[in-house]
């Protein structure tokens, strides 16, 4: 049995499928569900993303059915093809995605056969029975990109030896994801590819249509769009690999070098852009040597959240700042199987540390394990707790960095307190700026 | 009104009869409005909006030592997520010790679809119970356990006997009603059912001697209850407190960021004082029925007009009326002063107002006073609470028949449209309609805030200020306007903005 979730940091796979959609360029999603649904994920979606906003048609924008009682006792598939109808006259965009809610799971419409009467219209219209009981958000980011690459990504037998595919990197729930897909889409230009990353800056549908040409598919994630992976080699034969979202010198190393090696790149040519990305990285660093030791900045941390960041600022935090990372609460729903993938991925740290790791998706049990890893004080003298510590997590610890009297970053979803445009956090550049604001914190904590 | 024995309480749609799709002119519905068959048109192109749950959480959420039980798959209330963090600070300034929002999921899979979801219900309950020992635990319940037909009340009333917290079913499937509103029916329907009123099983009755019962009648025959909603700040509060406090009375405030324990004694009560008939005329009417307490319905105490009015009402229940005339003269008076170099600016300005009924026209009679021409409404959906204020401000405004009125909430591909047309001076809009407003160039004014002032004497004041500073600089959203794009065709704005609206059966109605 699935468990029940205090304050969970993601939402149904219908929310999942419409952050995901609204984030490609010039989609529109039409909704066949009850009329509250897309207000309802509207703040998941937009406000707590760091102020994402909706993009280009999101929150109250979302064309919906509406399905209400009526519908519900006669079936809503008559209302559906209406409100596509409609859709197609009204709303401006070059994609079309039917996404369902529940209630029209649960009176079986049959929303495959609606979308298929606008085959051969002009306009794509797409759909994804993303039925919210069953996953959430992650699940929901599956299913849309699998029918993208089962339905619209245009088959392609030759194949460019140049281009590569990127994706792992979740729209809304990676709240930089913006920032970070153009920074890994930079990183392999360097290495000489051309990347398709959908969701990034200047990524056109037609990239999308003709990713099936690349040699390789890139998921940035042990957790998210693996499933999608495996649709797109069964259906266009493109091979993938997984490899974890790289935070700082050590993690984008290791990237760059896994990235690599799959696609058959010159070690020597490898090592070399490594090389050239440290000379520009560590200047950097080297101007925080005088406050960092002078004033003995190296600090305990907490981590929290989803697989992808948490494995990343772990080690970034680790390796690259010497710091101490020793507890990581990992709050996404997993597999077994998944899970073993996630816990390979926190390891062999150059620092030698071995922190502890759970899963847990409760928002008020961090402060349970943080009391457990660093004892609490019983009255004694002597004593050694979560200090100096920093936590770094997502809003919802707020409340727990309070409680211990350490300073909060929110980097992982959700971010409210936050207002989160480009930055990036991902690759060299994006260490440099994690580094600018976890000290910047603890300058101001002074 | 009775409908507090049953387990849930009627839609508006048969409750009010309320509309939520038209498009027209204000007296054009205040014709059709009494002709009584608005409610049966639809849209058959529409965009999404709120739900009950959605409601129900913005309504109730910030009751303070309370923990919300979600009985839904996981995504139902994903609002709350933005929140998170963020409430707190607003709890805090109603109690210092506040926690903030507390919730739990339970996360139904498609195996509790098939085989039952109320195992999960129970396992919540005992958690929230566990975990935070809190006053109340709100359960709210979703469209999915309705369709699976989880004996939610029977468990809940089997739970109670577990748990010390107070636990209140809230009823709020939102395929029930398009009508959001219906929200705060479930919600007060849940409150009335088990927070008001003493527990004489599990707290001995209170024993008073003659004296101290004469005393204690006499506190309450001076007490009310004001009942604020979601959307008001605390500063509105205290204005409302700081003018019922100058006719003597005590004040008690529900149900936004209340305790549980505020509702025990909620009957013991002169008089429920409302600001919003939208919000509260399911919650007064039952109070009235089943403890006699009267109230007070008609209007939000936003501008001067409706303030007095308010305020009137209130006078002519106690027989305090000449004390109320003097205060409203002297904060009238200073008042009047204070805004009058507002008017210049403001004059031969336009405007045009979203949100809810009650609180947009009242709005739009505010901004009028200021100097405004107001060009248009939109209406969340309207009722017949909606028909008397419009009728009313009709008569306050001169020449308002022909300013636009489209109800609908959300929808704002209609509202684009519109503004497109009729392109006002100043946009006012409900949290959710602002973004898209803003991509049209609009200097906007939100029509309500948690951190600012907007009722009673002193809101006028600061409705003023922060309009006058708004329009001194609106280059954000003129930039805006110049480089972003709506998502709608451009042939969209060249079709009548009500286009899809389908009043057929409305007309069906009237006819039948």
């Amino acid at each position: 049995m699935s468990k029940v979730i205090e304050r969970p940091r993601y939402v149904c796979a219908l929310g999942g499928a419409i952050g995901t959609i609204q984030s490609l360029p010039r989609a529109i999603p039409i909704l066949h569900s009850s009329s509250g649904c897309g207000g309802n994920l509207a703040g998941a979606l937009s406000g707590a993303s760091g102020y994402n906003g909706g993009n280009y048609c999101g929150g109250q924008a979302l064309p919906s059915s509406n399905v209400s009682e009526r519908d519900i006792v006669f079936g809503g598939e008559g209302r559906l093809q209406e409100q596509i109808e409609n859709t197609l006259k009204v709303m401006d965009g070059d994609l079309y995605f039917v996404v369902t809610g529940c209630m029209v799971e649960m009176i079986g419409d049959n929303v495959h056969a609606v979308t298929k009467r606008f085959k051969g219209e002009k306009l794509p219209v797409l759909a994804a029975e993303t039925v919210s009981f069953k996953g959430n958000s992650y699940y929901g980011y599956e299913l849309v990109l699998e029918t993208l690459f089962r339905d619209f990504v245009e088959p392609a037998p030759v194949k460019d030896a140049g281009t590569v595919n990127l994706w792992g990197v979740v729209p809304m729930q990676d709240v930089f994801w913006k920032g970070n897909l153009g920074v890994l889409k930079s990183l392999l230009k360097k290495l000489g590819y051309e990347t398709n990353t959908f969701f990034g800056q200047g990524e056109t549908l037609e990239n999308l249509k003709n990713s099936g040409k690349a040699s390789l598919n890139i998921v940035v994630s042990d957790a998210y769009g693996i499933e999608a992976a495996k649709v797109f080699e069964e259906v266009h034969g493109v091979p993938y690999i997984t490899v974890p979202l790289p935070i700082g010198d050590h993690g984008t190393s290791r990237f760059l070098r896994t990235v690599g090696k799959a696609l058959g790149v010159d070690d020597i040519k490898v090592e070399k852009l490594i090389q050239e990305e440290r000379k520009a990285y560590y200047p950097y660093l080297e101007r925080l040597a005088d406050v960092y030791n002078d004033l003995d900045f190296q600090r305990y941390a907490t981590v929290v959240g989803d697989p992808n960041y948490t494995q990343a600022v772990t080690r970034f935090l680790s390796d690259d700042l010497g710091w101490l990372p020793e507890l990581i609460v990992v709050t996404d729903i997993l597999g077994e199987e998944q899970k073993e993938r996630v816990l390979a991925s926190f390891g062999e740290y150059e620092s030698g540390l071995r922190p502890e790791i759970v899963f847990d998706e409760d928002a008020s049990s961090v402060g349970g394990y943080i009391n457990r890893h660093w004892p609490q004080n019983q009255g004694q003298k002597y004593y050694k707790g979560f200090a100096p510590g920093v936590i770094i997590g997502s809003v919802m610890e707020r409340d727990t960095a309070e409680q211990f009297k350490v300073p909060l970053l929110p980097v992982t979803y959700p971010i409210s307190n936050r207002v989160v445009l480009n930055r990036a956090y991902a690759g060299y550049s994006g260490g440099l700026t994690l580094a600018e604001d976890i000290l910047s914190l603890v300058v101001a904590h002074r | 009104m009775d409908y507090i024995k049953h387990k849930v309480p009627p839609v508006r749609e048969d409750r009010l009869m309320a509309c939520q799709a038209y498009g027209g002119t204000c007296g054009d519905l205040s014709t059709e409005s009494k002709k009584g068959c608005l409610y049966a048109s639809k849209r058959t192109f529409s965009q999404t909006q709120g739900c009950q749950l959605n409601l129900s959480l913005g309504m109730i959420s910030s009751m303070r030592d309370a923990v919300m039980v979600i009985h839904s798959p996981i995504g139902c209330g994903g609002n709350l997520i933005q929140n998170a963090g963020i409430n707190k600070v607003f709890q805090k300034l109603r109690q210092e010790s506040a926690v903030g929002l507390r919730w739990i999921n339970t996360n139904l899979s498609e195996v509790d679809v098939i085989s039952g979801g109320e195992a999960k219900l129970r396992q919540a309950v005992l958690k929230a119970e566990r975990e935070f020992r809190p006053s109340a635990i709100l359960v709210f319940n979703s469209c999915v356990p309705a369709l699976i037909g989880d004996d939610i009340d029977g468990i809940l009333d089997d739970l109670q006997k577990q748990v010390s917290a107070k636990i209140v079913p809230i009823h709020c499937e939102g395929f029930k009603t398009k009508i959001q509103a219906t929200a705060y029916d479930s919600v007060y329907h849940g409150l009335i059912r088990n927070l008001v009123g003493e527990d004489n099983t599990a707290t001995p009755a209170v024993i008073r001697t003659p004296e101290e019962e004469i005393e204690h009648q006499a506190k309450i025959s001076k007490t009310v209850n004001l009942l604020n909603v979601g959307s008001m700040s605390r500063i509105d509060e205290e204005e409302l407190v700081r003018l019922l406090k100058a006719l003597d009375l005590n004040v008690r405030i529900l149900p936004s960021y209340s305790h549980p324990d505020d509702f025990t004694y909620a009957h013991e009560a002169a008089l429920n004082v409302s600001i919003c008939a939208t919000h509260d005329d399911y919650f007064v009417e039952h109070f009235k029925q089943m403890y006699g307490i009267p109230y007070v319905l008609r209007t939000i105490p936003i501008g001067i007009a409706n303030t007095n009015k308010w305020l009137r009402d209130i006078a002519s229940f106690f027989g305090i009326e000449e004390q109320t005339e003097k205060l409203i003269a002297a904060e009238t008076a200073e008042l009047k002063q204070a805004i009058e170099p507002f008017k210049a600016q403001f004059k031969g300005k336009t405007a045009f107002l979203t949100g809810g009924e009650v609180r947009i026209l009242t709005t739009a009679e505010l901004l009028h006073n200021l100097g405004f021409e107001i060009l248009g409404l939109r209406g969340y959906h309207f009722d017949k609470y909606g028909e008397i204020l419009l009728d009313e401000y009709l008569e306050d405004v001169p020449n308002s028949e022909k300013a636009i009125f489209n109800i609908g909430s959300g929808q704002v591909f209609e509202q684009a449209n519109l503004l497109s047309k009729i392109t006002p001076d100043l946009f006012v809009g409900h949290i959710g309609v602002n973004g898209s407003a803003a991509k049209q160039g609009y200097p906007i004014f939100p029509l309500f805030g948690q951190s600012d002032d907007y009722l009673g004497y002193k809101g006028v004041f600061e409705v003023a200020t922060r309009v006058s500073r708004i329009l001194k600089n609106a280059s954000f959203n003129k930039n805006l306007g110049k480089n972003t794009r709506l998502p709608y065709r451009d042939s969209w704005y060249e079709q009548d903005p009500f286009t899809y609206i389908d009043d057929s059966a409305s007309v069906a109605a009237r006819i039948g």
